[in-house]
């Protein structure tokens, strides 16, 4: 068996649709992750169990059980409920999957600002809210933010699984199209190059925003 | 204007204020001392509601503060200020943010009349220039400096310092402590946790022994550091002296 590379380039356009439905997928999940983690996050560290004990029960699910599994029951179970189609509930399932890894990277965060900057705050007569959001909130992003970068291209590649419930990203579409001319391989190194250049411009982000932001006072 | 009548507080099982009786007039300064552990943080915490009490009540100006009452709690805090062994700045804004802060978020100011009042507090802390800076890249005192600014900033009716100098190392100590009694000088009411003894005898109007919880003794200076009439007093300051 040769390696085609000649194939690389002839079937590079082909990928261009799926390549941008696994940044569709990716954004949504990873927008609704952040909001689904920031809200949880907060219940999380809530001393009343109405919020903390749900927090929990859902991390405590999401965190143990394979996002495969929770893509493929979603799926099943939206498509019965709601009538949702296949697009809808891969980014709900990777929302819902992130949002209890983001909540647990916000709340190390948020815990980690030292109670002192609270008390200060409260001290000056700021409300719990003001507080929260004007000095513990901005500090506790700004520590979050390696942790971020890091479940943010977990979940772009994640994104894949989405191949199971009939989304034709990027690896569904490299082994149908495999399938079809036997260049496998060759397809896979495509699929391999776009989740590559992707993850690349994350990191890349992620540390100029680190970069710019010790710049501006203090870590 | 401040008038604390029978503190109690625990902490479980703890009983860290016994029973503080404690009246602070307006423009008086008072220093309380005492061995570390014997609950003077926890007094000044109380007194700004950052730590509840289970037994007697704290007035200011005349008005009994709920400690339940979060809107009350927020009003009273907006008037009396913090100083924290630590500084607590804010250190994600500049200096100039940190005096602003609290006028703007919580008293509604507007950022230019702000900016204004703030230079001003900056101004009288010796820290002008450094307006722009960070945190960061300031001094232990050069930070204490700008924690004072911003207690000022609030324009309120009494501060309290908790062990202000305490952090600091020896050389940047004399700073802060010339800010204070340039304060104390012009009339501002002010509560201070310290062991700069010499600082307490030249700037207090009243010294305030405490020991476990309680106020063993309290006096001018003069009455506490040279004639001290408890067993309790006299061994303290032989041992800090
Ligand atoms: N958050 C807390 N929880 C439990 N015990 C505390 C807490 N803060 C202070 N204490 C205890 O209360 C007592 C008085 O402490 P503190 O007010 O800090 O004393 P001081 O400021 O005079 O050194 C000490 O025995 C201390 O261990
Ligand atoms: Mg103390």
């Amino acid at each position: 068996m040769t390696y085609d590379f000649k194939a690389l380039m002839d079937f590079f356009p082909y990928f261009l649709p799926a390549a941008w439905l696994t940044i569709v997928v990716s954004f949504f999940g990873i927008v609704l992750g952040v909001v689904l983690g920031l809200l949880t996050a907060f219940a999380r560290i809530s001393s009343k169990p109405v919020f903390n004990l749900p927090a929990r029960f859902y991390i405590f699910v999401i965190r143990g059980t394979p996002l495969l599994l929770q893509i493929l029951f979603l799926y099943y179970s939206l498509r019965g409920i709601f009538n949702f189609e296949a697009m809808t509930s891969a980014i709900v399932a990777l929302g819902v999957h992130n949002g209890a890894y983001i909540a647990e990277i916000f709340r190390g965060a948020i815990q980690s600002i030292a109670v002192g900057q609270m008390e200060a705050a409260r001290s000056l007569g700021m409300t719990y809210r003001k507080a929260i959001l004007r000095i513990v909130l901005p500090q506790a992003f700004k520590r979050a933010i390696p942790s971020l970068g890091n479940q943010f291209i977990i979940a772009l590649k994640d994104s894949s699984l989405a191949s199971a419930i009939t989304i034709k990203e990027l690896l569904l579409k490299a082994q149908q199209l495999g399938a079809s001319n036997f260049k496998m391989m060759e397809m896979l190194t495509i699929a391999a190059f776009f989740y590559l250049f992707y993850t690349s411009i994350f990191t890349w982000l992620f540390h100029k925003i680190e970069v710019k932001l010790s710049a501006s006072g203090n870590a | 204007m401040i008038t604390i009548k029978e503190l109690e507080k625990w902490f479980d099982q703890l009983h860290v204020l016994k029973g503080i009786d404690l009246t602070v007039n307006p423009s008086e300064v008072v220093v309380i001392i005492g061995a570390s552990g014997s609950g003077k943080s926890t007094l000044l915490r109380c007194i700004n509601f950052l730590e509840e009490f289970q037994k007697g009540e704290i007035v200011i100006e005349g008005k009994v503060i709920n400690q339940q009452d979060e809107k009350m709690i927020n009003e009273m805090r907006s008037r009396v200020g913090m100083v924290f062994q630590h500084f607590n700045l804010f250190p994600h804004m500049s200096v100039l943010q940190n005096v602003i802060e609290g006028p703007i978020q919580v008293k509604g100011m507007a950022q230019e009349e702000a900016v204004k009042m703030g230079r001003c507090y900056l101004d009288e802390v010796g820290l002008l220039d450094k307006e722009d800076a960070y945190p960061s890249m300031l001094s232990g005192g050069q930070k204490q400096r700008v924690a004072i600014a911003r207690a000022l900033a609030m324009e309120p009716l009494a501060i309290l310092f908790d062990e202000p100098t305490s952090a600091l190392d020896p050389e940047l100590v004399g700073e802060v402590l010339s800010v204070m009694k340039n304060l104390a000088r012009d009339g501002m009411t002010m509560v201070i946790v310290t062991h700069e003894m010499g600082f307490a005898r030249e700037v207090a109007d009243r010294v305030v022994y405490m020991d476990e919880g309680l106020i063993v003794e309290q006096g001018t200076p003069q009455q506490v550091f040279d004639s001290p009439q408890k067993e309790r007093t006299q061994s303290f300051l032989s041992r800090v002296r």
